[in-house]
């Protein structure tokens, strides 16, 4: 029985399950659920990143916003379409991330973390600041988009593209990380002086990494902006990109499934502790800090113990005897 | 103007410097960086504020019990967090320290802070300014200036002349030789973090006077120190002093000259300049293999 448990089957039943979710929730839960789809596009890109590449960077949130005010200006102030102003958005989230990266990706490791904790923080100024164009700390009232085309109200369309969305990310990024862009990735989390002896370019490689988890975050902005109907600064300060990393923790960094989970399981949970701020931070951090210690790998790592079908490479958390 | 700007340049850069140097002391020795470091600053602010505001110990009592419990702090930081992990990535161990800074300030949070509240500490010294060459200075600047001084030329010493910092140098080095000539290990780790998270301890303590404490000084200020540590060449001490004075001075300038919210982003902007311009920083950068 337990043999029929893959990532596959159950990716399978989760789209299934979020796909006839509209059907009988109200707007309160189909507006959570959206949120989680945004997030499963953030987590999976960062746990790329984190995960397979073995970078950590601390720009996942910052560049979520970047996507998020990209789209609402593209479509207030340039009157784009939706359909335009999202990907435009994102590719603009994924410039600005790859050009501040991109002196620390030529370096070692650390220089990223570090650049990067520097680079959120000055992107949180500039959106509280650059009054003119991101109006500042009252932020930028959005427009839902119209789905009256396909028939469907705002959040049932909205909730349904985020969902196609997902499925694309997930499915491309699964195909990604089985090609040879997605071995070397691997490669360069195991070592580095044995991925370059093998001829893999470093920076090149991380580069692609970056960029393609840069581009995930700044789509899941475009996608979030229109769902909440405002972009505020405090929504993308370096307590979200805490968030996710404890949501990539939890699932499992190294596996594509387990930062599903992770996302699913955390924003219902931060949306139970809404109301106490210290209460999150202490979840959300000892959750990081308890899972890296006693549950090396995560709840990917514990099913893949417990199934016998479960095949995937993880990340070898602790290196062992 | 120029030379207040300075003096107040100097002094929040003499803090930077403190911070910076908890942060290489234990990148030398373990090859990691602390990102929970800022936090560790944080709280000693408020076990200097509980001591003095709360129990109105008098204020060097409070200095030194201050210290002593961020050493402790730091100490189970290493037990906590560290130790367990020695052995993992480098990344796994940035994330772990992470989720701890977080858990340290929701903390503080909890028992000190409300929802960011402001909490001030009385000054030492008389915190009247007084003038040198007509220039406005205050008494607690000098203070944090000269602590910040001594504290580095205690750091330097402590490393060149005693066995215990050149054996924490030698475990930077390597810590597998090290094993090898006896030394152990971990313990050298272990009061390694206690030393940095003391330092911190001590700059809060200077520093609260000045400023206002909540819990959430501890994440800007740490990308001082970063930037601090960045510009002077991640790992070296001297550089590390050198570079919180110059972010200190820069921002107080660019805060001066050109727009009082600029001061928030010098730290940004100099990382930036540095990784472009001299990765290696001013002093040439310790035990960073270029990838």
């Amino acid at each position: 029985m337990l043999r029929i448990v893959t990532p596959r089957s159950l990716g399978l039943a989760a789209v299934a399950v979020l796909a006839a979710l509209p059907a009988f929730a109200n707007n309160y839960l189909l507006f959570v659920g959206n949120l989680t789809l945004i997030y499963v596009i953030l987590t999976v890109g960062l746990n790329l990143l984190i995960g397979h590449t073995g970078l950590l960077a601390f720009m996942n949130g910052t560049l979520f916003g970047v996507g998020a005010y990209a789209t609402a200006i593209l479509r207030l102030d340039l009157g784009w379409s939706y359909g335009l102003a999202i990907p435009g958005g994102a590719l603009v989230a994924m410039a600005i991330g790859v050009l501040v990266a991109l002196p620390a990706l030529r370096l070692a490791g650390l220089y990223l973390a570090l650049a990067t904790v520097a680079f959120a923080q000055f992107i949180l100024w500039v959106l509280l600041h650059w009054d003119r164009v991101t109006r500042g700390p009252s932020g930028i009232q959005v427009p839902q988009v119209d789905y009256a085309p396909l028939a469907s109200s705002f959040e049932q369309g909205h909730y349904y593209v985020t969902l196609a969305v997902v499925v694309t990310v997930v499915w491309l990024t699964v195909n990604l990380l089985r090609s040879r862009y997605g071995r070397a990735f691997v490669a360069i989390r195991e070592s580095e002086v044995a991925a370059e002896s093998n001829g893999i370019d470093l920076t090149r490689y991380k580069t692609l990494a970056y960029a393609v988890s840069a581009l995930y975050a700044g789509l899941a902005g475009g996608l979030f902006a229109p769902l909440l109907g405002i972009v505020v600064p405090e929504s993308f300060d370096l307590s979200q990109v805490i968030v996710q990393f404890a949501m990539v923790t939890v699932g499992g960094l190294g596996s594509v499934a387990g930062a599903v989970i992770g996302a699913i399981g955390l924003v219902w949970l931060q949306e139970a502790l809404r109301a106490f701020k210290e209460l999150q931070e202490v979840a959300f951090g000892g959750m990081i800090l308890l899972t890296i210690l006693f549950m090396p790998g995560g709840v990917a790592a514990m099913l893949k113990r417990r199934l016998p079908a479960w095949r995937e490479p993880l990340r070898r958390l602790v290196a062992g005897p | 103007m120029l030379p207040y700007l300075l003096i107040s340049g100097l002094t929040s850069g003499a803090l930077y410097a403190m911070v910076a140097i908890g942060l290489v002391v234990v990148y030398r020795s373990t090859g990691h960086i602390n990102f929970a470091h800022g936090e560790l600053f944080m709280m000693g602010g408020f076990f200097a504020y509980s001591m003095i505001t709360l129990l109105g110990f008098p204020y060097l009592l409070s200095l030194v019990l201050a210290v002593v419990l961020s050493f402790v702090l730091g100490v189970i930081s290493d037990r906590v967090v560290f130790r367990p992990l020695m052995k993992a990535p480098g990344t796994t161990i940035v994330l772990a320290t992470v989720g701890f800074s977080y858990l340290l300030k929701g903390i503080s949070r909890y028992v000190w802070g409300g929802k960011g509240e402001y909490l001030s500490i009385k000054a030492i010294v008389d915190p009247a300014p007084f003038f040198i060459w007509g220039m406005p200075v205050l008494p607690q600047q000098l203070v944090v200036l000269g602590a910040a001084i001594l504290c580095m030329l205690a750091f330097v010493a402590f490393f060149r002349w005693t066995k215990a910092g050149k054996m924490m140098q030698a475990t930077a080095e390597s810590a597998f030789a090290c094993y090898l000539v006896g030394i152990r290990v971990e313990r050298v780790y272990t009061w390694t973090w206690g030393a940095g998270a003391a330092v911190a301890g001590a700059a809060a303590v200077l520093m609260a006077p000045l400023t206002l404490l909540t819990p959430d000084i501890g994440s800007g200020l740490l990308i001082k120190a970063f930037a601090a540590t960045i510009l002077g060449g991640l790992g070296s001490m001297g550089g590390a002093v050198v570079g919180g004075l110059v972010v200190g001075v820069m921002e107080s300038l660019a805060g001066g000259y050109i727009d009082s919210s600029l001061q928030e982003v010098a730290a940004f902007v100099i990382i930036m300049v540095v990784l472009v311009f001299r990765p290696s920083g001013l002093f040439g950068a310790y035990g960073v293999r270029r990838a």
